[in-house]
C-alpha cells in the first residue's frame, strides 16, 4: 500500500500526471525490506533528469533512493554540482543547501526533528559531489563527524568538479590532466574514508556502484547506524564519464576495472555500530 | 531522433535474468513484465547510452538487446 502523503484526490486524479498516481500506486512506501530489486516493477521515487547519458550517478541514485529503509520520513541535503540536477525530480523531502553548507544544513535538521517529532524515526542523508564534501565542505563534513551528528553522509566521487567543466579536486588522483587542471594534480588523493574513521564516524564504506545489492547493503547499514549511534559515511565512486573521455556504456567498466585496485570495497564499523548492524540482520531487514 | 534500446523478446524470456534493468542508468526507463517473462523499454525516457547492451553482450554473453533507431510518426 501506499503512502498517504501522495493520496490524490480521486475527483482530480484524471487531470494528474500518470507519474504522479504512479507515487501512489505503485511506489514501495512503508516497507522497511523495499530495495534495488524492486526496480524493475515498482514506480521509483526519481523522474526524469538531465545527467549525462550512462552517469553512473544516475545509477546510483536509483540503487540509494531504492534503499532507503524510511523514505516517507527521510530528508536529503544536498549540494550543488550534478548531483543537484536530479534533485528537482525526486520525491521526497530534500534541501538544496548553498555549495560546501551541506552537513551544516543536515545537523541542524537533525537537531531540531528530535526536538519536534521526538517519537518519530526521521533520516537525514547528505548526498554530495567530492568537490562539496572533501575541498570547499571539509570543514562542515568532519566538524558534523566530530560532532557525533547522527546524519548519514554519501559522497558521489567521480573525482572531479564535473559540473563546472573539469577543475581538480582533493580527490582527483595525483597527475591527472582535467580540461581546467592542465598541469596534472599535483598532491596524492586525499583518503577521505580513513578521514572519516578518525574524526568519529561509527561506519565509513567505500565501494563503486557497480554492484546495486552491494549499495543497497551499504545504505541500509549506514542509515540504522546513523539513527541509533552517529554519523556515518559512504563513499561512491560515480565516474565522470564525460570529464574522463569515455562513451556513454563504459561507465560500468570503468568501475568494474576500479573495483580491484583504488576503490576495492572496503568497510569499517565500531563495536556499537556492529551490534546494530546485527540487530538489524536478526530483524532481516537486511 | 537518436538510437534507443529496445529488448528481442523472445531472445529475452529464455532467461529470467532481470539484470539490465538494474544497470539501466535511468528510473523506469528498463522494466520487467513477470507474466510475459521479459524486460521492456520506455522509449521516451531512453537516452541511447547502450550500457544494457554492454550488460547483456558483454557481461552476459547473450543477445537480448539492441539499439534501434525508433520510427517516427510525423503529425
Ligand atoms: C559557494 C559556491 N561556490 C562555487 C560554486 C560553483 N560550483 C557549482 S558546481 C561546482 C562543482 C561541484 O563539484 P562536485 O561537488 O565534485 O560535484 P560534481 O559536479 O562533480 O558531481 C562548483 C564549484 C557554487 N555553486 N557555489
Ligand atoms: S558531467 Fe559527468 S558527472 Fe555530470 S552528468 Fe555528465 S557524466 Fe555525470
Ligand atoms: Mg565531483
Amino acid at each position: 500500500m501506499s503512502y498517504n502523503i501522495y493520496e490524490i484526490n480521486e475527483d482530480l486524479k484524471e487531470f494528474i500526471p500518470k507519474e504522479i498516481v504512479d507515487l501512489q500506486e505503485r511506489a514501495t512506501w512503508g516497507n522497511p525490506k523495499r530495495g534495488v530489486m524492486d526496480l524493475p516493477y515498482s514506480k521509483e521515487l526519481v523522474e526524469e533528469h538531465s545527467l549525462c547519458a550512462g552517469c553512473p550517478e544516475s545509477a546510483a541514485l536509483r540503487y540509494i533512493l531504492a534503499s532507503l529503509p524510511n523514505p516517507e520520513d527521510t530528508i536529503i541535503v544536498n549540494s550543488t554540482g550534478c548531483t543537484s540536477l536530479v534533485f528537482p525530480h525526486i520525491a521526497l523531502h530534500t534541501v538544496h543547501s548553498l555549495f560546501g553548507n551541506q552537513n551544516a544544513v543536515a545537523s541542524g535538521i537533525k537537531r531540531v526533528l528530535e526536538i519536534r517529532f521526538p517519537d518519530k524515526v526521521k533520516d537525514v542523508v547528505v548526498l554530495a559531489g567530492d568537490g562539496a564534501t572533501v575541498d570547499i565542505g571539509l570543514d562542515c563534513t568532519l566538524q558534523s563527524f566530530f560532532r557525533q551528528e547522527r546524519i548519514t553522509t554519501i559522497c558521489f566521487d567521480n573525482e572531479v568538479y564535473a559540473n563546472t567543466g573539469g577543475q581538480e579536486s582533493g580527490l582527483t588522483v595525483k597527475g591527472y590532466v582535467f580540461k581546467m587542471a592542465p598541469k596534472g594534480k599535483q598532491f596524492d588523493k586525499v583518503p577521505m574514508w580513513q578521514l572519516a574513521i578518525d574524526s568519529g564516524c561509527h561506519y565509513v564504506a567505500r565501494l563503486t556502484v557497480s554492484s546495486p545489492k552491494r549499495v543497497e547493503q551499504v545504505i541500509k547499514k549506514a542509515i540504522y547506524v546513523a539513527r541509533e549511534v552517529g554519523p556515518t559515511y559512504v563513499h561512491l565512486y560515480t565516474p565522470c564519464i564525460l570529464e574522463i573521455g569515455l562513451n556513454s556504456d563504459d561507465g560500468l567498466e570503468e568501475m568494474r576495472n576500479r573495483d580491484k585496485e583504488r576503490f576495492a570495497f572496503f568497510e569499517y564499523m565500531t563495536p556499537h555500530a556492529e551490534e546494530v548492524i546485527n540487530k538489524v540482520k536478526e530483524e532481516c531487514l537486511l | 531522433m537518436y538510437y534507443v534500446a529496445r529488448v528481442i523478446n523472445d531472445e529475452c524470456s529464455k532467461y529470467n535474468c532481470k539484470q539490465c534493468t538494474l544497470f539501466c542508468p535511468e528510473p523506469n526507463t528498463l522494466m520487467y513484465n513477470d507474466e510475459k517473462h521479459h524486460a521492456y523499454v520506455n522509449e521516451e525516457r531512453c537516452k541511447g547510452c547502450a550500457l544494457c547492451v554492454y550488460v547483456c553482450e558483454h557481461l552476459l554473453k547473450r543477445n537480448a538487446i539492441k539499439m534501434v533507431m525508433p520510427e517516427v510518426h510525423a503529425d
